[in-house]
């Protein structure tokens, strides 16, 4: 109904029968039977890896989960900010902090991280899944679905729909206290390098 | 001066704020704020729609529906859509014939026994009881031997030993399909559950006492030639077990610990059938037993579901309680 009262009030301002053609397109159909389900592979089988039993002397090995969601409706590249946001978080304060964050990606990646909690203490012998951090946080690209535009002169432009991927990795325990290992030297550190590198160099043709 | 300019030129970059009623007045050229326009759109509105129309609308999939938020409408309409017939529920139940659903008369194992001494008063009491059962027994064991010429329980003892730690060999490898050899179908999920993503570490030790057939029976299923024996077995024996997670962190249990394991395991055998084995087929667990020791771990505690009732509604009073314990249940964690 509504689409006939807008081609009635089309067609008294401009006659254009080519964009009701457009309109009109089947495509569900031809999309459907395209859907495939490729899904990341990799990342998953982490989980099952088996490591060998510990001697009682030796430092308790941090449990870890990996977890990821496929085929997230939204921009890898816009993805990329929310999943750096996270890194080297503890998990609560990464939750925390997500729930401030005004992008669409970030309550998938909020879900992400609660659903990989149950896991850990479901699946992974985690006791308290407060304390785990985010040791890895990434975006991968998912499924691109191809659109098109008009354009002048019967040509056509591409319009690319991008899914994303998002995988993490828990792991028991504290964070550390620099994720990066670049990460920027304390000033007195700098000037101890700074000492060091001074006193270490070559004067030539000297005693 | 800047702003008219600005415009004349077709950048309207800077834009005018108007000032709220609080604002000091004197701030007077600092109102200025850099805004962005489009300018590639058409300033008259008429052409929206047209702008609109050069995109072909495609229906995207949506990737991360799950099959339990759809109704069972919209599957129908989904499915027709894609010309595909809906599977067929599963409407059928797994039976195996080489082995039965449970444990006929099951043996019912004496009080404190691996503790009391035949010589006491309660343990000699105990050792008459057994002789007064034994007939059924006796009876069983002449079945099984009309079907089974060379059986002989001390035979049979060590045998059930070999099966016993054959079966307990094949779980801590995780040999499911060998362990079918030494299991019956119906224990074999109770073995099986809850061992991925562990390391069993087990072991043998010995025998405190000879593994001996407490309780013998015999029943037929269907027709009168289709005999299952059920033989009970009591194992005294000397263990070690330890249980490790995916991370090798220790569970459960101790590898230099040994224990003491006092069990009746119950043995099978479809006696009608030629080729029929001597199977693990049940452990029975008297109702004396100490209750277990309770777990290390810390566990979050669900919340009891709230039973509605209409005498609640009316006493609001009765609400409070409930409030506590909902607050106080996420401390235990």
């Amino acid at each position: 109904m509504l689409s006939l009262i807008k081609g009635q009030l089309l067609k008294q301002a401009y006659n254009v029968p080519l964009l009701f053609q457009i309109e009109n397109l089947h495509l569900t159909s031809a999309l459907a039977a395209w859907q495939s389900n490729r899904q990341p592979r990799k990342w998953l089988k982490y989980n099952k890896v088996i490591y060998p039993p510990q001697l009682p002397d030796e430092e308790r090995r941090p449990a870890f989960v990996c977890h990821q969601r496929t085929n997230i409706k939204y921009s890898p590249w816009k993805m990329w900010y929310v999943a750096c946001l996270i890194r080297g978080m503890p998990v609560d304060e990464a939750i925390r902090q997500l729930k401030f964050v005004l992008k669409k990606g970030a309550k998938d990646v909020r879900e992400t991280l609660e659903e990989a909690k149950e896991l850990a203490v479901k699946e992974h012998n985690v006791e308290f899944p407060s304390n785990m951090w985010v040791a890895e946080s990434m975006v991968g690209k998912g499924e691109v679905i191809k659109g098109y535009r008009r354009h002048a002169r019967r040509r056509f432009g591409k319009v690319e729909y991008f899914h994303c991927h998002y995988f993490v990795r828990l792991e028991e325990g504290t964070p550390p206290k620099d994720y990066y290992q670049n990460a920027p030297k304390e000033p007195q550190e700098q000037l101890a390098n700074w000492l060091a590198s001074m006193r270490k160099r070559k004067i030539n043709n000297s005693l | 001066m800047a702003l008219s300019n600005a415009s004349k030129l077709g950048l309207r970059l800077l834009q005018e704020i108007p000032n709220g009623l609080l604002a000091p007045l004197w701030v007077g050229s600092t109102n200025l704020q850099f805004v962005r326009h489009r300018r590639t759109k058409h300033f008259n509105p008429k052409w929206k729609l047209l702008r609109k129309l050069k995109y072909i609308k495609i229906k995207l999939p949506n990737f991360n529906e799950k099959a339990e938020d759809i109704s069972e409408e919209e599957m129908r309409s989904k499915l027709k859509e894609r010309g595909l017939v809906p599977p067929r529920p599963w409407m059928e139940r797994q039976f195996f014939i080489s082995s039965t659903g449970g444990t006929f008369e099951a043996y019912v194992p004496p009080e404190g026994d691996g503790k009391v001494s035949s010589v006491t008063a309660q343990g000699a009491k105990q050792k008459l009881q057994f002789l007064e059962k034994k007939t059924k027994t006796m009876m069983a064991i002449r079945k099984i031997k009309s079907f089974e010429e060379d059986f002989d329980t001390p035979v049979f003892c060590k045998t059930a030993e070999e099966i016993y730690i054959k079966a307990h060999e094949c779980l801590v490898n995780r040999d499911k399909e060998g362990i079918l050899k030494y299991v019956t179908e119906r224990a074999y999920p109770e073995l099986i559950h809850n061992i991925d993503n562990k390391t069993i570490h087990w072991k043998f030790l010995k025998s405190i006492e000879l593994p001996r057939i407490v309780h013998a029976r015999n029943t037929d299923v269907i027709t009168k030639e289709n005999i299952f024996a059920q033989l009970t077995v009591r194992f005294h024996t000397q263990q070690v077990l330890a249980v490790y997670d995916r991370f090798g962190r220790l569970m459960h249990g101790s590898e230099i610990i040994a224990k003491d394991v006092l069990e009746y395991v119950v043995f099978e055998k479809h006696l009608a059938n030629e080729y029929g084995t001597w199977r693990i087929h049940a452990k029975i667990i008297p109702d004396w037993l100490p209750p277990r020791d309770p777990t290390a771990m810390t566990y979050k505690k669900l919340p009891e579901p709230v039973k509605s009732s209409p005498e609640e509604d009316k006493q609001p009073e009765t609400n409070v309680p409930q409030k506590i314990t909902e607050q106080s249940s996420p401390a235990t964690v």
